[in-house]
């Protein structure tokens, strides 16, 4: 029978779609259940609306089954637990960081359970991923994909991603 | 708890179709401005709002399809004009107006925010687990719509007053969401919700610190008039649900 380890080895060469890290070091794979010869990869989405799920799901299917003893993958998603940032590891977090895409800090995540009202999340300093500057400013909270927002770097005059705190 | 009793499935589906109904039609409306937004990120953001909230609005039809056993494409678009649960703010057209359409997306965006707030806390997990995970997203979508209203109302004489303008042309409009789903106080007696505060009062005073923040206003009053939530529409709606069922009704089996 395969093992968790086996599986979790090919996991991790297998990239997120749309960013330069892997699934693993994004902290997608919330549970890896085997049973025989089928295996059942559950899956966090970063944001509900996110268009790489099937993306990520048929890669998962595709490599997994290229497994000796693997006969059936599944990949289902879940929202419970949710994903967040907190979720990357640090090889992500280094990745993401040398191409140019700042993530928050550990515990940093902006949505409070209280019910005041969220205005004026964008005062924290922002680190430019480039020349490490706070000289930065929000161009905007949408961005090329749905986990991230766009900023600008007033030092190096650098555009630069960020990842959304959730 | 994940099993729910079977005399509060129908009561938990309405309260659920008037939050998802909401967030597809308002994504729908949305969507019109991809393409034709003022500045180029305002045209991302919209279009970003609305892949947010269809894809918000699906994932709770998908929960709806695990009470009442039904397929959430069938939910979504098979129904008749007064079985959909929206209230009709999130139809109402904006004529292609920014300051209509930042309005409209103020209201409903904090209604949202509280509504979450408040089904995050419900004791049926399915409910709260995903109601906790989409306040995360609608958080971004209430500080993003915060900034416009610091844009149009800070920026000069014209577009404040236009600002002024759409929040008093939708206010009236704002108050429907308001309007309760059937068998609400149902799921409130049963504590699958809890009642801590004044839904109303806490949305109010959010739009106020905002809207003071750009010196504007809105003036509005609750009613106990029967609408959207009653499945009762306006044309502007009849309009809207016509061009969103147009491949459906060609074809059911069409995947979206």
């Amino acid at each position: 029978m395969v093992n968790k380890q086996e599986i979790l080895d090919v996991l991790s060469t297998i990239p997120d779609p749309e960013m330069p890290i892997s699934i693993t070091d994004l902290g997608l794979i919330e549970d890896i259940a085997i049973e025989g010869d089928a295996v059942h990869i559950t899956v966090l989405p970063t944001f509900i609306g996110c268009f790489a799920l099937p993306v990520i799901a048929e890669n998962i299917e595709t490599k997994l089954s290229e497994l000796n003893k693997v006969e059936s993958v599944e990949v289902s998603f879940t929202n419970d637990p949710p994903w967040s940032i907190d979720r990357i590891t640090d090889a992500g977090r280094a990745s993401l960081a040398e191409h140019g895409i700042s993530v928050p800090e550990h515990g940093s995540i902006c949505h409070s359970e209280t019910s005041s009202p969220p205005v004026e999340l964008r005062i924290s300093a922002v680190l430019c991923p480039w020349c490490k500057s706070t000289e930065t400013a929000l161009t905007s909270p949408f961005g090329p994909t749905r986990c991230k927002s766009i900023h600008f770097c007033n030092t190096c005059r650098q555009p630069f991603e960020r990842m959304k705190k959730v | 708890m994940c099993e729910l009793d079977q005399n509060l499935q129908t009561p938990m589906v309405e309260l659920l179709l008037s939050l998802a109904d909401d967030k597809l039609f308002l994504g729908h409306r949305n969507s019109d401005w991809t393409g034709i937004a003022p500045i180029l990120e305002a045209d991302i953001a919209f279009s970003s709002l609305a892949q947010d909230d269809i894809a918000h609005a699906s994932a709770f039809y998908e929960l709806i399809g695990t009470v009442n056993d039904k397929n959430s494409d069938q939910i979504a678009f098979g129904r008749t004009c007064n079985e959909y649960r929206c209230a009709d703010i999130v139809t109402k057209s904006d004529n292609f107006n920014w300051a209509n359409a930042i309005a409209r997306q103020l209201y409903c965006n904090t209604f949202d925010y509280h509504r979450l707030a408040r089904l995050s806390k419900s004791n049926w997990s399915p409910l709260s687990a995903l109601s906790k995970r989409i306040l995360a997203e609608q958080t971004i979508h209430v500080d993003h719509i915060s900034t416009w209203i610091q844009h149009l109302g800070n920026g000069n004489s014209d577009s404040k007053a236009r600002l002024q303008e759409a929040l008093n042309t939708f206010a009236p409009y704002a108050v429907m969401l308001f309007e309760e789903p059937e068998g609400l106080q149902e799921l409130h007696d049963a504590s699958i919700l809890q009642n801590d505060s004044d839904f109303y009062t806490d949305w109010k005073s959010t739009i106020d610190v905002i809207l003071n923040s750009a010196g504007v206003t809105c003036t509005c009053e609750l009613t106990n008039t029967k609408g959207g939530r009653s499945g009762k529409h306006d044309e502007d709606f009849v309009r809207s649900l016509a061009e969103l069922q147009e491949v459906f009704s060609t074809d059911p089996l069409a995947a979206w």
